[in-house]
């Protein structure tokens, strides 16, 4: 009830995605705010409106869909996977045969996007389905270890099939964010070029940024609403207590089979708009690195949580961006300026042969870790902190400011 | 389902006797689809209209026909506050039946009093515990009862008697009898008279058995007319109405949850939520929020030891905020008690400081952020308590009245309200103090018809000129409220000739929140003592953060620092009475009193005859003897 949040009266208004009227304006703000983004009219913000932070912000969305992939996998059924790789390049592979040109030593059928889309999504799926018989019958690190073990499969696979995936180290076109109606020479709908829409002149990065944005809303839609469902449900029943939801009638197996599938689904189709975003992908890119990043997406984002996938993405994906820009930023200080500042910039980069720090800014000539290794070491130290500190990620985080409020004037 | 009512043939009911039941009625008629209450199932607050309501009591009524129950039987219901015990109490109405509620805590040997005594034919049990209290006395124990009608039907279904049935099979039962006769429960209704009984209400007995108090169609509407829609009741002078919210949660058989709830609902429309159990309460107000809501001392003694405590414990910035706006509100509530209830300029200012800051939350999380009446009464409260509570804001009183005279005796009106004082009387009523004792009479169309059976004990229950003897002993105030000392037979009087209301000095021991229940003796001795219980978990979370180790709640009690901090408690106490009111030695009780162990009422009232037993060594050792 409007004056009442607490007062459910029927099941349907207790499982609204939006319950409350400050949610539901919340919601749109920020809808409006992602939006308007590539326009370059937000104060403050204007530079993410430039074309490499678009770029960015829209691999942000690719990697999402993912990860709400991995969240209903891992998050819902609680079924720990390495493997989710290994799905994405099933899907990218998939839209490649089937959506990409036919080239020197690879095949490709040149089909219009929305055959290849859902097609990587739904051959993904099927493989997962597929996989999953062998996979519910272990828990925990074993299930860990299995699905670790198809990483490597599916590498060797991917680098054994040129015709396919192009070969190791060369790799292979992918179709692009194209839309045409069957082979036509002109799309009725394109990403890859700049133009304008309603008279506003839009960039072809703009363009892309806009369309993944439409299918991440649609990924979250979905998962909000797989989360609401019998089915949703029983992921949840399975995740807390496998035995426990055996014994209240949840069919462990059948559920654990369409966790996967779902799973792979979304993975399929981010393997497949990756690579028409990329535009070029090498078989080693569906490596084991990939998978973690997948995992501490959701580790640091808050595992269980939509809302955590997506802050995950959004952190994980970023981060490098921001300490690059912040070393630089470092470096720049620690060159001109003086005071306590400069002194901790100058402890922290290396600017020369004889500067000792920690990131160095002229890799090779200079002490310390270049930015790549930086990066690597901080994703190592923020994912055991996270697992120690702060269980539930950023959400968690989120939760514990909005539980300050919500509990005042008291504690609990 | 909508109105499926044979209105074809319905006789004229203009000259009967508009009993509550008609009131519902005549909402399932112009109202039909507004909500009238709720209860919580399966998570969520399942909503009936007032045409399902009224479909259930018809039905529900044909079937108490299909029975066998007739005029002036009745029908005695044992279960905890859901829809059906006001279904069934309106449904016995309406074919000018009676009901008569239990006490879900009654044990077996009260049940069987309770039931015989009242003479029911159909008993309705809620679940497997009543249905147990009712035939593990024996085949023979109930000669009257035909029917044990159950709610619940889990643990039951192997049960073999032939007394017992389903609800639902009863419904059936009630449906089939419609069937072949159509509007006889109209028919029934129209002959309604104004001294038709529709309530045996059980005084709690705190000596003696318990006796049932018979109250007319008439004791209810005069209860309705100066209770429910007292002109300058709450606090924005509007009457209740389906926009109001009620927390149904103590027992409906008691005459104050009657009349807050059912007969609200019946009068003027609101919607009762009916809470889950008595341990849900806090967690349903919150949900609820009631615009209206009544609770017993008991009940205000535990939110304000709550609220207290959670204030205690929150964290830094919180408790400094909160520093800060408990000095606003203890500077509110002084300032409104002394202006009868109404804000000054001052008072005024605090509060819109206050409000945002820290009281409208404090509100909203204990369930009163909406309330616009609150109302205690059953039990003397502390007024500190109401201090307390007013000074956040919440427009709470105190009112008087009794089973025996409908509850009708006096109010505090929310712009006239004197704390510490139970009111003024309701205008227009008899209300006389007695010159010689002082005892508070009454006398209007709200006084009972009489005991159950019992013409000896009415006879005593009222004065030669027809005055009904409350038993309460009163003083005015300002000659307009009027403030009760104690229960006649409560009050001390020392071997020095002293007289001394012991719950005074009991409530203001039971304001702190690590006691719970205080008893203090001295009737012909030289001084004053009392027997102590503490709180369990506030005592035990305290003993926790003093890294005091305990086992049990005895072990607790007997602890060296709890009595040191009882001590403490009780010389503060002291402080605030003069000499010969003041404790000189208390006793712990080492366990938590229970009804069934008797030494509580059904209402959670303290039996002093069965204490003092009880505790007869305790006590002797406090006097020396």
């Amino acid at each position: 009830m409007r004056t009442r949040p607490r007062l459910y009266v029927s099941y349907s208004s207790e499982m609204a995605l939006l319950p409350t009227w400050t949610q539901k304006i919340a919601a749109l703000a920020f809808l409006a705010f992602l939006v308007i983004v590539p326009f370059g009219v937000i104060p403050g913000l204007g530079f993410l409106s430039d074309n490499d932070w678009l770029k960015l912000l829209s691999r942000v969305a690719i990697f999402a869909i993912g990860a709400l992939g991995l969240h209903i996998l891992s998050g819902l059924a609680g079924q720990v996977s390495l493997g989710q790789a290994f799905f994405v390049g099933i899907g990218a592979y998939t839209a490649a045969v089937l959506g990409g040109e036919v080239g020197k030593s690879t095949w490709g059928l040149g089909l219009p996007i929305w055959i290849w889309l859902p097609a990587a999504g739904i051959v993904a799926a099927l493989v997962g389905a597929l996989i999953a018989p062998t996979a519910v019958r272990v828990r925990g690190i074993y299930l860990a270890i299995v699905t670790l073990g198809l990483v490597f499969f599916g590498e060797w696979i991917f680098r054994s099939t040129p015709f396919i995936t192009g070969g190791a180290q060369a790799g292979r076109e992918f179709p692009s964010l194209q839309f045409r109606f069957w082979k036509e020479e002109v799309p009725f709908l394109d990403f890859t070029t700049d133009g304008s829409w309603f008279g506003i002149s839009v960039t072809s990065e703009a363009k892309t940024y806009l369309l993944l944005l439409i299918f991440v809303i649609m990924a979250v839609i979905i998962t909000k609403n797989i989360q609401r469902t019998r089915t949703g449900r029983a992921f949840m029943a399975i995740r807390d207590r496998d035995i426990a939801a055996e014994v209240m009638g949840v069919a462990e197996a059948k559920n654990k089979l369409i966790a996967f599938a779902l799973s792979s689904g979304f993975a399929g189709l981010t393997g497949a708009i990756l690579g028409a975003f990329v535009g070029r992908l090498v078989p080693e890119g569906f490596s084991l690195f990939m998978s973690i990043q997948f995992v501490a997406i959701l580790l640091i984002g808050g595992i269980g949580t939509v809302s955590g996938a997506l802050l995950g993405s959004a952190f994980v994906i970023l981060l490098p961006r921001i300490v690059q820009d912040f070393t630089g930023f470092l470096a720049s200080v620690a060159e001109s300026g003086s005071g306590f500042f400069s002194w901790f910039a100058g402890i922290f980069v290396s600017t020369g042969i004889d500067d000792p720090g920690i990131v160095s800014t002229l890799p090779g000539t200079s002490p310390g870790l270049n930015i790549g290794q930086f990066n690597l070491f901080l994703y190592g130290l923020l994912l055991i902190g996270f697992l120690i500190f702060e269980p539930l990620g950023l959400y968690g985080i989120w939760i514990r400011v909005r539980n300050y409020w919500k509990s005042w004037p008291f504690t609990y | 389902m909508t109105t499926t009512l044979e209105r074809v043939g319905e006789p004229d009911l203009s000259d009967a006797y508009r009993t509550v039941s008609w009131m519902v009625r005549d909402r399932s008629h112009s109202t039909p689809d507004a909500v009238s209450m709720r209860n919580k199932d399966f998570g969520i607050w399942q909503e009936r209209t007032w045409s399902d309501l009224w479909e259930e009591i018809v039905i529900t009524s044909h079937g108490l026909l299909a029975l066998g129950v007739e005029r002036g039987d009745v029908v005695s219901i044992h279960s905890e506050d859901r829809p059906e015990w006001v279904i069934v109490d309106l449904a016995a109405v309406a074919i000018r039946a009676m009901s008569t509620g239990l006490y879900p805590t009654n044990p077996m040997a009260e049940v069987q009093y309770l039931v015989n005594d009242s003479g029911a034919r159909v008993h309705i049990a809620e679940d497997q515990e009543q249905v147990d209290k009712m035939l593990d006395a024996g085949p023979d124990a109930f000669p009257n009862i035909k029917t044990i009608i159950y709610l619940e039907p889990r643990g039951l279904r192997s049960y073999d008697d032939d007394r017992l049935m389903f609800w639902d099979d009863f419904m059936e039962l009630g449906r089939a009898h419609r069937k072949e006769h159509p509007g006889t429960v109209a028919a029934t209704m129209a002959e309604a008279q104004a001294d038709d009984i529709v309530t045996l209400v059980y005084t709690s007995g705190t000596t003696g058995p318990p006796k049932g108090a018979m109250l007319s169609n008439e004791n209810a509407t005069f209860a309705i007319d100066n209770i429910i829609l007292a002109v300058g009741r709450t606090a924005d002078d509007k009457m209740p109405g389906p926009h109001d919210m009620v927390l149904t949660y103590l027992p409906l058989g008691h005459v104050a949850e009657r009349i807050m709830s059912t007969w609200t609902m019946c009068a003027s429309g609101v919607v009762l939520n009916f809470a889950e159990s008595i341990e849900t309460v806090q967690i349903n107000l919150q949900e609820i929020q009631p615009t209206l809501f009544f609770a017993v001392p008991r009940i205000w003694e535990k939110i304000h030891a709550t609220v207290l405590i959670k204030l205690n414990d929150a964290s830094r910035f919180k408790r400094l905020i909160n520093g800060f706006s408990y000095k606003l509100a203890a500077y509110i509530g002084r300032s409104r008690v002394k202006n009868d209830g109404r804000y000054t300029v001052g008072s005024r200012l605090a509060y819109w400081i206050g409000n945002p800051l820290m009281f409208r939350a404090l509100k909203e999380r204990v369930g009163l952020r909406r309330c616009r009446w609150a109302g205690t009464s059953a039990a003397p409260i502390a007024p500190e308590v109401i201090e307390f509570f007013m000074g956040f804001g919440v427009p709470m009183v105190e009112l008087y009245g009794m089973t025996e005279n409908a509850a009708v005796a006096t109010l505090n009106f929310h712009d006239r309200n004197k704390v510490g004082t139970v009111g003024e009387p309701y205008p227009g009523i008899g209300l006389r103090l007695d010159e010689e004792t002082g005892e508070i009479q009454t006398k209007h169309d709200g006084n009972f018809i009489g005991y159950w059976n019992k013409p000896e004990e009415t006879a005593e229950t009222f004065t030669d000129d027809g005055w009904l003897k409350t038993g309460d002993v009163g003083v005015w105030v300002d000659g307009t409220h009027l403030k009760i000392i104690d229960r006649i037979k409560h009050i001390i009087i020392t071997s020095g000739g002293k007289n001394i209301s012991p719950s005074e000095i009991e409530n203001s021991l039971k304001t702190s929140p690590f006691i719970k229940e205080a008893m203090v003796i001295g009737d012909g001795r030289k001084y004053l003592t009392a027997l102590v219980a503490i709180e369990y978990d506030v005592v035990g979370n305290w003993a926790l953060s003093k890294r005091i180790p305990y086992t049990t709640y005895r072990d607790l009690s007997e602890k060296p620092e709890v009595i040191e901090l009882v001590q403490g408690i009780v010389t503060e106490t002291n402080g605030k009475f003069a000499t010969v009111e003041q404790i000189k030695k208390f006793r712990m009780i080492p366990k938590e009193l229970d009804h069934e162990d008797g030494e509580l009422t059904a209402t959670q009232k303290i039996k002093r005859k069965t204490m003092e037993r009880t505790y007869h060594d305790a006590i002797a050792e406090m006097y020396g003897t």
